[in-house]
């Protein structure tokens, strides 16, 4: 209840600081818009059939809306885990918190769920541009095994994120994980195109990549309404990457931690 | 450790190993790091009620110490105790025990009133949010921030910046304050301020174990019943600051306003300095050699040469002085 009620506070925080800035959240969506624009007229100039392997059955846009909506969890948890720790370093706020009973787990965690949540507010943004403005069909009919997805896919990706705060605690500065990651995932994660059009070897590369089992999931699940059973073997793969990378990320974090308890350099940036 | 103790450390020791670039690395594959001794042997006892002070130069050890009673750093050697509860073993007790402010005035969120700030750290030490809000309130008001509780923390100045990190400190109403360098940053007008809310509000009203690290003689000296100097990670001494200095075997520092200044024949015991010599008495720094009857001999002396001293004040020695006594002291062996 405590934990709870703690991170509450830094959603509060959070909303706090972003309405600060008052033009900043509308800039945003503005972006987001624009961004959907231009994929809306690339999509016009790739003009892809449907039964293009890898598309399954899908429209182009269509299916790099979801790319692009979706890829948007991985930036927030690549950027905000590691990003979070190291400018509250540089603030000086990073000292302040540890200071208190609050463990470092809540602390990253709480630091972390404003991003989040600000994620999921853009990602309905962009399928409700993709809607109503381009006749994007959202089906509703998987929406639970959507959602477990979608949970299993932040805590995939937090993994990965809480893995790049240990670097940024430790080292100081920017992990090679986020940089690796980011581009792997954007080049080899199905997010624009279907690795069915990549050369072999890239292939291959993308099954060990959470996102890949992410957006294929989640794109079955609302653009074309698959059942659960057919969502299984994404579900699967994402569920065992929770297992790898989550237990991965906490053990790194903490062992983060304690070396820079030892060196002293906890809130050194 | 003492049954009255807050703050008990035995020969705590911390050493910082100094990363190896990668050019080291490439270099000298197999070397060692360098190791920067931050405490050595530290073993003091602050007990409740009482304000008592680390006072040293910068790089002293001062903040490593505080840092390691506040859970943020660990140390190589020995044990530390706040409230009775090893900081080794329970950092989050020790945390619920004691209120760390820290020297950054930075620490705060700048686009969030003072008020949203203290609701915010008073969730993450554990306060419900109506206790939170209520106790908010009530540091607000006993720090005088009241009037500008609801103003964005980037408009406060440096004092009011202090104050609410005293204020934060205080929210889950702690036994123990640790405050590092509380006035480094302050005016002197706000600096006295502080160091009389710290004496009358904190620590005799509030009953507060107030640790205060300084390399501020004279504010150890107003503040603090009893502290601790230290000096590379060493304590030199400890004690009241009478304890502390009596018995060094260093010079006294006067000044004497003389008039008819004649020409004293040499004294190993002092050393004469005149430092303006215009139409009135002579201005002479007298360092005089600490203890007997050195003084009142140069004063007999000057008086029967037929002087007459218009004004005579003692300076206090200043902090490095006091250092530099110490560590002769020590090195012939008789610190204590």
């Amino acid at each position: 209840m405590k934990t709870l009620s703690t991170l509450g506070a830094f959603l509060k925080r959070d909303f706090l600081i972003e309405i600060s800035y008052r033009t900043s959240f509308v800039m945003q969506i503005f972006g987001i818009a624009f961004t959907v624009l231009i994929w809306y007229f690339i999509a016009g100039v790739v003009s892809a059939p449907r039964t293009t392997p890898g598309l399954e059955g899908v429209d182009y846009f269509a299916y790099v809306l979801l790319g692009l909506a979706f890829y948007h969890y991985l930036s927030s948890a690549m950027m905000s885990f590691a990003g979070k720790i190291r400018s509250e370093q540089t603030t000086g706020t990073l000292e302040a918190m540890l200071v208190t009973p609050t463990s470092t787990g809540t602390i990253v965690l709480g630091s972390s769920l404003w991003d989040f949540l600000l994620t999921s507010v853009k990602v309905i943004v962009y399928l409700a541009v993709g809607r109503i403005f381009f006749g994007v069909v959202i089906r509703f009919d998987s929406l639970l095994p959507a959602f477990l997805i979608l949970g299993l896919t932040v805590l995939a990706f937090s993994g990965i994120g809480i893995l790049s705060a240990a670097f940024v605690l430790y080292l100081k500065r920017g992990d090679p994980i986020t940089y690796l990651v980011a581009s792997a995932s954007a080049l080899m994660g199905n997010v624009f195109y279907p690795s069915e059009d990549m050369w072999p070897i890239l292939k291959t590369f993308s099954r060990f990549l959470p996102i890949t089992y992410a957006l294929h999931g989640l794109r079955r699940a609302l653009l074309r309404g698959s059942r659960f059973s057919e969502l299984l073997p994404d579900i699967e793969a994402l569920i065992l990457f929770v297992l790898v990378l989550l237990p991965l990320g906490i053990f790194a974090f903490r062992l983060a931690v304690r070396r820079a308890r030892q060196e002293g350099s906890l809130v050194q940036y | 450790m003492g049954i009255q103790a807050a703050i008990a450390t035995e020969s705590l020791g911390k050493v910082y190993l100094k990363r190896r670039s990668l050019r080291e690395l490439v270099m000298r594959p197999f070397g060692r790091s360098e190791r920067i001794v931050g405490l050595r042997e530290v073993t003091l006892e602050v007990r409740r009620g009482e304000i008592f002070g680390l006072l040293g130069p910068n790089g002293a050890g001062k903040t490593t110490l505080l840092k390691i009673l506040a859970g943020l750093v660990l140390p190589t050697e020995g044990r530390a105790f706040v409230a009775g509860i090893d900081v080794a073993a329970d950092d989050r007790a020790v945390k619920r025990a004691i209120g760390f402010v820290t020297s950054d005035e930075r620490s705060f969120y700048w686009r969030l009133t003072g008020r949203e700030n203290l609701h915010f750290f008073g969730a993450l030490c554990g306060l419900d949010p109506r206790e939170c809000r209520r106790r908010a309130a009530q540091l607000l008001e006993a720090m005088d921030l009241a009037p500008v509780a609801d103003q964005q923390f980037l408009g406060y100045s440096s004092g009011m910046k202090q104050r609410l990190a005293i204020a934060r400190a205080l929210l889950h109403d702690p036994p123990i304050l640790c405050l590092d360098e509380p006035t480094r940053s302050l005016d002197p007008i706000a600096a006295k301020h502080l160091r009389r809310f710290v004496v009358d509000r904190l620590n005799r009203e509030g009953g507060k174990t107030v640790l205060l690290a300084t390399h501020n003689l004279q504010e150890a000296e107003e503040l603090c019943a009893r502290l601790a100097v230290l000096d590379r990670g060493r304590v030199l001494r400890q004690g009241s600051l009478a304890e502390i200095t009596a018995g060094l075997p260093g010079r006294d520092h006067y000044v004497l306003h003389v008039i008819g200044l004649p020409d004293l024949p040499p004294d190993r015991r002092w050393r004469l300095q005149i430092e303006s010599d215009g139409g009135g008495p002579a201005r002479v720094l007298a360092e005089v050699e600490r203890g007997g009857t050195a003084f009142s001999d140069l004063l007999r002396r000057l008086l029967d040469a037929g002087a007459t001293i218009t004004g005579c004040s003692r300076r206090e020695p200043g902090l490095q002085e006091i250092f530099d006594e110490m560590e002769a002291a020590a090195a012939r062996g008789e610190s204590r």
